[in-house]
């Protein structure tokens, strides 16, 4: 049967646990559309809120005044600003998020997908560098809370925490780099800068999952703590069952719930960029490009990018709210 | 003015281009790197905006533009007048109105094709589009070639108009060999306007290949779509494009068609490594052949045995200054300007804040060109005259209300306060710093609404000294002449010059001009910036000149330099 579903036929889809999920999923991306709209138009006010025109120079000899009208005529920026914003929202519409200023001739769309697979690639690698290694040091300190595991791995977090990562980057290529260079004659460094799917990839994943890793861990340990001394703990290690099982059955699907919770954010902290790392070891990615747009103004590329950004944090979260229905039998979706 | 009496015929030395280079213009055989490993890896800093030269304004884009495209001349190695290039030979008409350009026979595009005058012809006018708005082009074109001066007047709108005005530029191409250019008014220096990268041919169907066909003229995203892909940069320079590896880097590889003897280096590769520290330590890894040194390491480098070796220090074509609001009191009391001017220590500026990179220079016309004249001590460190100066303006209290208009970055801002710590303790006057973003700075000193401004500066196009003089011109008032300084004799004067065909009254011209800005105090001239840069020592051939880019020595000429074993 076509057409709209009946009112009992519907109901008993929502009332089926996958029913209300899709549901859920489905009204989630429709609010993504009002989301979105004023993502845009917070952006595009604050834009041409701030000072200055995307054909200013930092100095020297600026653009006579003629150059300047016939771009503004080029680009567009003739207009009034409201028939802009509404121009704009109508290319969005189509997909089309029009030419970068900076950049001649190059669509925004073309320079996202340029630039975000470089931040993507070393975003996803960190982020699967924190869950191993962020949940096992932190489940480990609290399993030996008061040891010296404990100290030595909070120690490390607690360093990894505070550092920032402009810092450990530049260390990282002093010593692994620089110093190991001049020290082997040349036959054993890290490469300090660029982008290949090789050893240069080694610094940037570390410098970037280091301070998540270290939150994590601290979280993992927090939260493991509090579910170590629940009841179904004790009576499962009354029960006798080994540690392994205890740790894996019992005491992570708690432990981690808090750690979900941060890891949808996280994601979307890691595959839009650090402007940092990208600069520290000269990556083209995404997050270097969002600043330098901001820089010169670059409207277009700053919407863009934002646009882009707001949607790869709305389906982080979206995705983290789901991944609950799987992980704590008490959360339903509505 | 008089320009009718002298026919110039100057022929150019066509094949006399291998200069003798700073490093050996000799190549010892037995000494140079195999083929593959005649490559080149120099930072470029940034990715540039567009590879069509006629679009190009910053000095990253120039340095791409130059190895893919040639001018008709280029600069001599030692600035002191032009030599052949895309031209072998021009002729100035009776009246200095006509410019023949004689182009070099046999000369081909990079796909093979031969080059016409007519693709002179195309290439100009596409600089010169103003529905195309090309960054660069007033300062040259407008009120020079013929008809070129409605530029800003154009309904860039219509395709009509703008037709209109291109086909009544005065740009013709009378047989293949010769590119003829007329004229508003004489122009002494237009031999040099000839060397800038942007004025270069273009392949009319190239451009209108990749735009899918013939187009309108306002049509600016189909007239650029060629320049995006390293397949449609056709050009006719030593290099072309290998690879545009985005915000990366771009790899050029020799052009087999070109006109010179093959180059040794095999492979350019220009990487866009815009953090200094980073390039640096890329340096210091052997993954770069040649970099720019930043700031910070500058101590680093000269204290370390071996970078100290590898590194060089080279004077720019360029001069920096402080600009004074003439517009408001007192800094319109030109002994007022002339006491803050005389009372900064310029030597202690260069050496303190810039590392010893640069000369300090309290006149206007940098080392290396014609009219760099310190004779004139006007403006030079004294703090003894400049205290007497400003007591006998009786303005000291109006002048510690001034304040130093400061971009909100460390390195504006060290500079800002070392230049208010010098009149704190040579004149005895407290001038604030007033710290704002950097694009508010700008707006702020464009509109005039500043007091004093430091430092800002010219870097030469061409070693000629009419780059220079019309920044300060009354016509060029908020446009780098922040300060609006206008003084009738300097334009007289500048305007007799730029035309004047006698070299020894030009000079006197210039000369004259150049006395009335230091000595009215205009700006506060300060120092000429010199580059720090390192090069390794395999890099070899280099013929480095002051019109390099700055972080490129011997860019103009990479086609004689060569990689020697390592």
């Amino acid at each position: 049967m076509r057409g709209a579903l009946l009112p009992a036929q519907l109901a008993a889809i929502t009332s089926t646990r996958t029913g209300s999920l899709a549901i859920f999923i489905v009204r989630r991306i429709l609010w993504m559309v009002p989301i979105l709209f004023f993502v845009i138009l917070i952006t595009f006010s604050l834009m041409h809120l701030a000072p200055g025109s995307p054909w200013d120079k930092e100095g020297g000899r600026q653009l006579s005044d003629t150059v300047v009208n016939n771009l503004n005529i080029r680009y567009g920026l003739n207009k009034p600003v409201t028939q802009q914003f509404f121009l704009y929202i109508s290319s969005v519409i189509h997909f089309d998020f029009g030419l970068s200023y900076q950049y001649q001739n190059k669509t925004v769309s073309g320079l996202l997908l340029e630039s975000w697979p470089y931040t993507a690639t070393i975003g996803v690698l960190a982020f699967l560098l924190i869950i191993p290694v962020g949940v096992s040091l932190g489940v480990l300190a609290a399993l030996r809370q008061n040891t010296r595991i404990d100290y030595i791995t909070m120690g490390f977090a607690t360093v990894a925490a505070s550092f920032p990562n402009f810092v450990i980057g530049a260390l990282m290529v002093v010593v692994f780099g620089v110093l190991s260079y001049k020290a082997t004659g040349g036959n054993f460094y890290l490469p300090t800068a660029g982008f290949a799917l090789d050893d240069h990839l080694i610094m940037p994943v570390l410098t970037l999952a280091l301070l998540p890793i270290a939150y994590t861990a601290r979280l993992t340990r927090a939260s493991t703590l509090e579910a170590i001394r629940q009841d179904f703990v004790r009576t499962a290690w009354a029960k006798g069952l080994p540690e392994r099982l205890v740790v894996i059955r019992h005491v992570l699907k708690n432990s981690l719930i808090p750690v979900v919770t941060t890891l949808g954010p996280t994601f979307a902290f890691l595959v839009t960029g650090s402007v940092i790392v990208e600069t520290v070891f000269s990556i083209p990615g995404i997050g270097r490009a969002f600043v330098v747009a901001i820089e010169s103004r670059d409207y277009p590329m700053i919407l863009g990018t934002t646009v882009l950004f707001s949607l790869v944090i709305a389906v982080a979260n979206l995705v983290v709210d789901v991944a609950y229905v799987f992980i704590d039998p008490r959360v339903r979706l509505t | 003015m008089h320009l009718g009496f002298r026919l110039r015929a100057i022929t150019l030395a066509t094949a006399g281009v291998f200069l003798a280079a700073c490093g050996g213009g000799t190549t010892t055989s037995a000494n140079l790197a195999p083929a593959a490993q005649q490559i080149l890896r120099a930072n470029n800093g940034i990715e540039p905006n567009s590879f069509d030269p006629t679009q190009q304004t910053y000095t990253y884009e120039r340095a791409v533009g130059i190895q893919t495209f040639d001018s008709l001349f280029r600069a001599k190695a030692d600035s002191s007048d032009v030599e052949a290039l895309g031209a072998t030979s021009y002729d100035v008409s009776s009246d200095g109105l006509t410019y023949t350009f004689h182009l070099r026979q046999g000369v081909k595009w990079s796909d093979g094709k031969p080059v016409t005058a007519s693709d002179w012809v195309y290439g100009w006018k596409h600089f010169l589009n103003p529905a195309l708005a090309a960054g660069y082009v007033d300062p040259f074109f407008d009120g020079t070639i013929k008809g070129a001066g409605n530029y800003g007047t154009v309904d860039v709108a219509s395709a009509s108009a703008v037709d209109a005005y291109l086909n009544g530029l005065g740009l013709s191409a009378p047989d293949d060999k010769t590119f003829v250019v007329k004229l508003d008014h004489p122009a002494a220096y237009f031999k040099w306007v000839a060397t800038l990268w942007m004025a270069v041919p273009l392949r009319k169907d190239v451009i209108e290949a990749a735009a899918g066909g013939p187009f309108a003229s306002t049509d600016a995203t189909k007239a650029e779509a060629w320049a995006n892909n390293a397949a449609t940069i056709i050009g006719q320079g030593p290099y072309k494009i290998k690879e545009i590896a985005s915000k990366d880097h771009v790899t050029l590889v020799p052009n087999p068609n070109y006109w010179a003897a093959a180059p040794h280096l095999q492979e350019i590769t220009y990487y866009e490594i815009s953090d200094g520290n980073t390039a640096f330590s890329q340096y210091q890894t052997g993954a770069l052949d040649m970099i720019g040194v930043p700031l910070a390491d500058v101590t680093v480098v000269r204290s370390d045995p071996k970078l100290s070796k590898e590194a060089k220090l080279i004077p720019t074509l360029s001069q920096y200054w402080i600009s004074y609001n003439s517009t408001r009191a007192p800094l319109d009391d030109p002994k007022v300007r002339m006491a803050l001017s005389k009372s900064i220590d310029r030597d202690k500026l260069v050496n303190d804040i810039e590392h010893g990179n640069g000369k300090s220079l309290a006149t206007f016309i940098p080392k290396g060109m014609n009219g760099y004249d310190t004779s004139d001590n006007a403006q030079s460190f004294d703090p003894a005259a400049a205290k007497k100066l400003l007591a006998d303006s009786g303005k000291t209290a109006q002048l510690s209300k001034m304040k130093l208009i400061t971009r909100n970055s460390t390195a504006s801002k060290t500079l800002n306060q070392f230049l208010s710590d010098q009149w704190s303790t040579n004149l005895g006057v407290t001038i604030a710093l007033d710290v704002i973003d950097s694009k508010t700075v700008t707006r702020n000193i464009r509109k005039g609404q500043f007091d004093i401004y430091g430092l800002d500066g010219w870097i030469s196009d061409y070693p000629d000294q009419q780059d220079w003089y019309d920044i300060f011109v009354t016509g060029s008032c908020h446009n780098l002449n922040w300060g609006c300084v206008s003084n009738p004799a300097y334009d007289d004067l500048v305007t007799k010059a730029d035309a004047e065909s006698d070299k020894t009254k030009r000079a006197q011209e210039y000369s004259q001009a150049q006395k009335l800005l230091n000595d009215n105090a205009v700006v506060g001239f300060m120092y000429q910036p010199y580059e720090y840069d390192l090069v390794k020592p395999y890099v070899q051939g280099l013929t480095v000149t002051t019109t390099d880019d700055q972080n490129l020595p011997g860019d103009g000429r990479y086609n004689q330099a060569y990689i020697t074993q390592h």
